[in-house]
């Protein structure tokens, strides 16, 4: 099969009926799911709708709705064949697609954990979450190093190479994230079960897949990929900094404190690493923006592998774009998380205040693009400057700086 | 830039403003100008970093030990040490909301004319201006077929058509509502901030200890830097408070069981936990903290004067209890039913093992250093071997400061308590010379004063404990160890009661900002213009496009449309029906 043929069997996948028919079966899929946590088995418990949802109830409601929803998208398409074309978010289909193969992955590696006899919550070495956590610090390092490489010798096959470990790190760490929910239930009796968002440690994890994964459609749709060497580069680092916390003890499931047991955690916080994830991306852009003005100025050859210099002001503002009214949100429903367990939705807490503090940096950034025209030189500049100011709002809060957000810190 | 976009803007509101007097022109034109707005949110965004770094609302003398005198003079007199409420910090959120008001007075009409009217003719030379345009000619067409070509192919645009003498003019718009995103976005900030200034005029917040079986209907608060007091309509009781904890001893869970009394009348009892707080008539009552209540405390003090005497005392958390005698007093601050401790040795599996309930207190007396101590009820127990009891000592005061303490004796059993008593005043009548045979006779002496002929269980390991007590006890400077013997514990359960009429107000402005952004980042403005020019035998064809954001994509739409368009004349060319 030549590169073309499989490029145009890849093609078909995302497009007619096998988008219209499979988009349809993972609507149906989630409606099981929804199904199952109304009416199935014992009601909805928080303890155990993982495991229903693994176990043969899961099976029989994901896989009833799919098949159902996949039956009647197949008679609709057949009854109305142009009903194929443009009526289904093809975006979507490609995201559902990652999201089915990474809880698949996830269920593989189920097979590979330990008996229960072997792990504890004294003892968590044996589970099998921590070698997927570590493929994916390998996986994003290298990526890292090959993007970096690629910016030398773009003709050969190491780009592709630094994509494609780029894309086995976001799975991985995606199914590592995945998988760590399920182990977090493995022991005292599933009491201290919670979604992977709770430490410094995981939303780590759950940053570098944000990260990569923005990156890697900008990447895709703009052929970008001179930008991957500061992205992914700003990754790798990020890598470094979660194996020296594995080192001192830090990766550890540990058990809720009360505050956080709510179910605003599990949308408060992944919400909060769209928008830091995507001012990461800004970051990249702004400094391959630097560079190739750098490169320029200096004559430099290698200044054609990078996109135009519009082409990076406007990456780093789509990043922004994406970033901004997400952190916006997560901001607003951390409000209303605090209105509800705190007693008032802003408390000038040293966290809330540098999210605001972020929320300002940003907000100048877009006011002075919309409505002065402002771009170029000064805006690279600035998603680098304002990146820093994050960094210091999701890391350097919880290191130095006491409040209610301390469960997030260091200990 | 700057320049240019602030000459256009003075355009638009001298049109709107010309009815306002001469005089508070200026004025306004400075408010609402984007300098002082950018200039406030950044003076906004430092001072609130102030605020981030000095920890606030904390005790006064706090401050003081920390920055001296002089310092804390200058920093209290700024209101640093409650800055977000200062007059100076709500002064400057209140020049932001007049600056918001402003720029949307004079901008919303401007907006709102922009999105009625819009040419449908594009001149030559703004034509000229524009970053994608394609011209081409046409012969043998007659121009109302291209334009029909066009129209159909543009069907989701919304499209409007004007012909001016022999040039036909179509104008296809998507996203021309787009400017709503900066009214919403801009409203929204005002309103949240008026929201904010409700909750802080109109609603309270505050916080109260109820000890378990008692009743509250205070609450106190921070304003600036005193606290004050404010009665609440009804009053709390309650009526227990327990923690769930994890097996590693962290807490899982706090439940508080509260009555709401009203008038004297019982309405209303309910239990609430963290994330679940309690309603009643506006106020919601929140679990925030927890405490010792006052727990009843029984200690034996044994006596270090040679007596063997024990003496037992009763005390209250939070009391003081005084020996006349010796001048020595306790001042008890807390109390703890469990101390969980990790304790296996570092870097081997954990081991959490449950010390028992503990006492803190403060000794002090004359010609005595104050020490904090905490004194445990159970020895320390390691491997099914008892080492003894211990305390943990902290001359600071502080608790992080504690040191552990082994006592050698296992003070629960009064008899070793006795056998250390004896074998100390037998040692004092034994011939020193040979210490060990002293050693040992002393102890035979004392086995036999305090058991006679029989032989406890496990006396080795008493022998043990005696034999390091001996090193310990005697060198106390105290004239007592004082002892937990026994608890009756009570808890008081720490509630937030607030009110809070800005709130609603601030999530409608939360939506509005959402949705505005929304609209604002992700509605591009695009326009396109297909000019049909009709020329003797021939058409002039331009198609032109411009968009306000994203212009990656609207590259890659308009080279489509472009595209389509032609393939769909080269059919009609060829004859071909659509």
């Amino acid at each position: 099969m030549t590169a073309a043929e499989s490029n145009g069997l890849w093609q078909s996948l995302y497009q007619g009926r096998t988008a219209f028919v499979r988009y349809w079966a993972y609507i149906g899929l989630m409606l099981g799911a929804v199904g199952l946590a109304l009416f199935g088995g014992d009601g909805y418990t928080e303890n155990g709708y993982i495991f229903q949802l693994v176990g043969q109830d899961g099976l029989m409601w994901l896989g009833t709705g799919a098949l159902l929803a996949a039956g009647l998208a197949i008679g609709v398409s057949v009854l109305r064949p142009e009903i194929v074309n443009g009526h289904i978010p093809k975006m979507m289909v490609s995201w559902f697609d990652g999201g089915a193969l990474m809880l698949v992955l996830m269920g593989l590696l189920t097979i590979l954990e330990p008996s229960g006899a072997m792990v504890s919550y004294e003892d968590q070495t044996n589970l099998f979450a921590g070698h997927v956590i570590m493929t994916m610090n390998v996986l994003f390092l290298f990526s890292g190093i090959c993007y970096i490489a690629y910016l030398f010798a773009p003709e050969s096959f190491i780009g592709s190479m630094a994509t494609a470990t780029a894309w086995g790190g976001l799975y991985a760490g995606g199914s590592s994230l995945l998988l760590r929910w399920y182990e977090s239930y493995l022991f005292m009796d599933g009491e201290i079960g919670h979604a992977p968002v709770s430490n410094i440690y995981e939303v780590f994890i759950l940053l570098f897949c944000i990260v990569t994964i923005i990156y890697l459609q900008w990447e895709k749709r703009y052929e970008a990929k001179a930008m991957g060497a500061f992205v992914m580069g700003l990754v790798a680092a990020g890598v470094f900094f979660a194996i020296w916390l594995e080192s001192v003890g830090q990766a550890e499931i540990k058990p809720l404190v009360p505050a956080l047991q709510s179910y605003w955690m599990k949308i408060h916080v992944p919400l909060n690493f769209v928008g830091y994830g995507a001012f990461a991306v800004a970051c990249g852009a702004g400094m391959a923006y630097l560079t190739r003005m750098w490169l320029e100025a200096r004559g430099s050859k290698m200044v054609a592998v990078f996109p135009s210099l519009e082409a990076l002001d406007q990456l780093a503002y789509k990043s922004v774009a994406v970033g901004f009214p997400a952190f916006t949100l997560a901001t607003i429903l951390g409000a209303a998380w605090a209105a509800e367990a705190w007693g008032g939705y802003w408390s000038w807490d040293p966290k809330e205040t540098w999210a605001l503090i972020v929320w300002l940096v940003y907000g100048a950034y877009l006011h002075v693009r919309i409505s002065h025209g402002w771009h170029g030189k000064t805006l690279a500049w600035w998603t680098v400057i304002a990146f820093l100011v994050t960094v210091f709002c999701f890391l350097g809060v919880n290191m130095y700086l006491a409040g209610l957000h301390s469960y997030g810190r260091l200990s | 830039v700057i320049a240019r976009h602030d000459a256009a803007d003075f355009g638009g509101y001298h049109a709107a403003m010309s009815h306002l007097s001469d005089y508070l022109k200026p004025i306004l034109l400075r408010l609402g100008s984007m300098s002082l707005a950018i200039t406030l949110l950044t003076v906004l965004a430092l001072a609130s970093v102030i605020g981030t770094v000095l920890l606030q609302n904390q005790d006064q003398t706090d401050y003081l030990q920390q920055f001296g005198p002089i310092w804390y003079w200058v920093f209290r007199s700024l209101g640093l040490f409650d800055m977000y409420h200062t007059w100076w910090f709500m002064s400057l959120l209140g020049f932001l909301m007049l600056s918001l008001s402003v720029c949307l007075y004079r901008n919303i009409p401007r907006f709102l004319k922009e999105m009625r009217s819009s040419k449908v003719a594009l001149s030559d030379s703004a034509m000229k201006h524009m970053k994608h345009v394609q011209h081409w000619d046409m012969k043998g067409q007659n121009a109302e077929t291209v334009l029909e070509v066009a129209k159909n192919r543009l069907k989701e645009w919304g499209i409007r058509q004007e012909t001016r003498g022999d040039i036909h003019y179509i104008r296809a718009d998507k996203g021309s509502k787009h400017k709503w995103g900066y009214i919403f976005v801009h409203s929204a900030m005002l309103i949240i901030l008026i929201g904010g200034w409700m909750s802080v005029q109109f609603g309270f917040r505050g916080n109260m200890s109820v000890p378990v079986g008692g009743k509250e209907s205070e609450i106190s608060f921070l304003k600036g830097t005193s606290t004050e007091y404010m009665k609440m309509p009804f009053e709390v009781r309650a009526n227990d408070f327990s923690i769930d904890f994890y097996p590693n001893g962290m807490p899982k869970e706090f439940k508080s069981n509260l009555t709401i009394i009203d008038n004297g009348k019982e309405v209303l009892t309910s239990d609430i936990i963290v994330n679940e707080p309690l309603y009643y008539k506006g106020v919601r009552i929140y679990q925030a903290s927890f405490g010792d209540g006052g727990s009843n405390i029984h200690m034996k003090l044994l006596k270090l004067d040679g007596s063997s005497d024990v003496e037992n005392v009763q005390a209250k958390v939070y009391t003081t209890f005084k020996d006349e005698k010796t001048g020595v007093s306790l001042e008890m601050t807390d109390f703890r039913p469990h101390n969980v401790e990790n304790m296996a040795e570092a870097g081997q599996a954990k081991d959490f093992q449950d010390l028992g309930a503990s006492v803190d207190f403060v000794l002090r007396g004359p010609g005595l250093k104050p020490v904090k101590i905490r004194s445990f009820i159970e020895p320390f127990v390691l491997n099914d071997e008892n080492r003894g009891s211990f305390m943990q000592v902290s001359f600071s005061g502080d608790t992080g400061d504690f040191k552990s303490m082994p006592l050698g004796l296992d003070l629960t059993n009064p008899k070793e308590w006795e056998m250390l008593q004896r074998f100390i005043a037998h040692l004092g009548d034994a011939d020193l010379s040979n210490p060990q045979k002293a050693n040992m006779q002393a102890f035979k002496a004392a086995m036999h004063d305090v058991f006679g002929d029989e032989r406890p269980e496990n006396f080795q390991a008493m022998a043990m404990r005696v034999l390091q007590a001996v090193q310990v006890i005697p060198r106390l400077p105290w004239p007592y160890i004082p002892v937990l013997d026994d608890y009756d514990q009570k808890y008081y359960t720490g509630l937030q009661l607030t009110t809070d009429p800005g709130m609603n107000v601030v999530w409608i402005g939360s939506a509005l900002l959402v949705i505005g952004l929304c609209i604002m980042l992700y509605v591009s403005h695009r326009k396109l213009w297909l000019v049909v020019r009709q020329k003797d035998n021939q058409l002039n064809i331009s198609f032109v496009g411009l968009s306000n954001r994203n212009p990656l994509n609207f590259k890659r739409e308009f080279n489509e449309i472009l595209i389509a368009i032609n393939e769909d004349m080269q059919k009609l060319k060829q004859g071909e029906t659509l």
